[in-house]
Parts: structure tokens; sequence; C-alpha cells
């Protein structure tokens, strides 16, 4: 389908993986990270946003992991 | 370093440029130089490439070939590598006309007379990248369906099943929310901080050299003025590089909405 694919291939797949990598980082953080800030608001509490954002981090590192990692 | 000078320079002291230094009093009813310089810049852009093309010669002259050099750029490094398939020439003119729209706006912060890159209002840079958003969202929803589409950009592929939900805010908010927010910011943010800099180096180089007293204010005035300029050669290739971001990055997220797999 494509022939200009295979000599771009490498190349763009990982430039894919940097912009995309920074994508869901950038939104896992701020995400859960939000989420932690509304329910801290709405619940009182002060500990909800630093759980939150590591909870983002977390998920946004196993996404990038699990979607770029990938040397197949 | 700033103490050291400041004191030796007693007086009413150096006033630093800030965001009001972007504000340009309008130039005749309410029409300001970035208004004056975004029309300017669409004319340009268009004539060029209307005019290089005009000759559609077999052996070209001087200005059709750098016209078709610059097209070819966009069209092969940009659409054809990114987008590729059968489909890249569709999104062509769009891209070719993104990139050197945004090139010669930028190129406005250099060129003598001007010195105003216009993408320093922050409001130029959310119209493109809204366009840039409209266009990979309709693109997307043309060809999956607006369901299908929605699918294909919040569901990653090759997660278990169970860890789904909580992946999927994540997925939506990378593709649909924060892509036009960072495509328009890192134009905005790189334009506004480069003219800031420079702006900088000149009026404290100018301070230095003619308002400030004290035994190293000459040098550091002199100092300040060549840094400037080397700086102003840095923005050139900031400004090249942001406008191949923007472009390469709309092609990407175009690639992404047009893709199979998942």
């Amino acid at each position: 389908m494509n022939q200009n694919e295979p000599a771009s291939r490498s190349a763009g797949r990982a430039s894919n993986a940097a912009w995309g990598a920074f994508g869901y980082v950038l939104s896992g953080l701020a995400v859960y990270g939000g989420l932690g800030w509304f329910l801290d608001r709405w619940l009182g509490v002060s500990f909800l946003l630093p759980v939150g954002l590591i909870l983002g981090a977390v998920l946004s590192l196993y996404l990038v992991i699990t979607k770029y990692g990938r040397t197949s | 370093m700033s103490t050291v000078v400041v004191s030796a320079a007693g007086g009413d002291g150096f006033v630093a440029p800030g965001p009001a230094s972007f504000d340009l009093p309008p130039i005749v009813a309410g029409v300001t130089k970035p208004m004056v310089l975004i029309v300017l810049s669409a004319i340009l852009v268009a004539w060029f490439f209307i005019s290089s093309a005009r000759p559609a010669a077999i052996v070209p002259g001087k200005l059709q070939y750098v016209g078709e050099l610059a097209y070819g750029f966009v069209r092969n490094s940009v659409a054809r590598d990114i987008i590729g398939g059968t489909e890249y020439i569709k999104y062509v003119p769009l891209l070719v006309a993104m990139f050197f729209f945004v090139l010669l706006n930028n190129f406005f912060a250099t060129i003598p007379g001007i010195q105003f890159p216009t993408f320093s209002h922050v409001g130029f840079a959310y119209v493109l990248a809204f366009i840039s958003w409209v266009v990979y969202n309709a693109v997307g929803i043309r060809k999956h369906g607006f369901l299908g589409y929605l699918k294909h950009s919040t569901i990653p592929s090759g997660v278990p099943a169970f860890i789904l939900p909580l992946l999927i805010p994540m997925e939506f908010a990378s593709n649909i929310i924060f892509r036009p927010i960072t495509l328009s910011l890192r134009l905005f943010a790189n334009m506004f901080a480069g003219h800031l800099l420079i702006m900088l180096f000149a009026l404290g180089g100018e301070y230095l050299l003619l308002h400030a007293s004290g035994l190293i204010a000459k040098p550091a005035g002199l100092l300040t003025f060549v840094f400037g300029i080397l700086i102003g050669f840095l923005e050139i290739l900031v400004q090249v590089l942001q406008a191949y971001v923007f472009t390469f990055l709309t092609a990407m997220y175009i690639s992404g909405a047009l893709a199979e797999e998942h």
C-alpha cells in the first residue's frame, strides 16, 4: 500500500513515539492531577492532588510503554 | 550582575521589556501592525507561489525552480513521508500553505523595519491550531465515522481490558484536548520568548551604553549588543524550526487519524 513506508518507517516511528510520549505524560498528569485537585476541593482534603499526579504519571508511563515499547 | 550595574548608574533605572511591550498601538482606525502583517504575509505567500507556478516550463527558470524547491520540500519530506499512501496529495495544499505562512510570519521578527513576529500575539496561534484541530478530526470522522473515530482515537490497543477505563480519559485528553493547546502554545511561546529576548538585549545594551555610569557599563553594553545579534541568529533557527514543527505535527495528526491499525 505505501511504497514510501519501509524507508522512513523506523525514523517516523521514533519521532511518533517521542511526540506521543510527550502528549501522554502531559495529559496523564493533567487529567489525573486535575481529578485529584477537584476531589481535594470537594472533600476538603489536601493529599489527593499528589496522589492524582502520581497515578497519572504511572498510567501515562504504562500507556507509553505498551504503545511504543514493543520493538515489533 | 544587575545590582552592580544599577548601583553604578544612579538616576532612573532600567525598565525591562515585558508583555506590555507587545501591545502595539493602532496605525489608523483600529488597525494595528500585527493585523497588517498577517494580511501582508498571506498576500506575499500567495503571490510567490502563484507567480512561481505560472511559467510551468519543463525546464524551469529561476523563480519557478525556487518555487518548486519550496513546494517540493513540504510535499515530500512532510506530506509524503508522514501521511504517505495514496491520499497524501489531498493535504499538500494545506501543509504547504501552513508551513510558508508560519515561516514568513516568524521571519517578520528578523526582517528590518518590521521586526515583529505576528505569532507572539497568541490569538493568531490559537486560530491556526484550531484549523489544524478541525482538519485532523474531520479527516478521522470522515474515514471512520464519528463513533468509529472516537473509538479509534481514545481506545489504546494492546492493553488488558480492566485498565481501559483508566486509560480512556487520558487518551481522549491527549488526542482531542491537548494537541491543539500544545500546538498553539508551542508556537506562541517560542515566538514571544524569542522576541522578548531580543528586546531585552537591545534595550539593555542601549541603557548600558548611553544611560548607565560606572566602569563596566560601556564594555557590558557593547557585549550585550553583540550577544543580542547572536541571539538574533539563534532566533532565525528557532523561527524555521517552529514553522517546520507546526506543519510536521499537523501532518502527523492527520496521518494518525487516517491510520488503519486498531
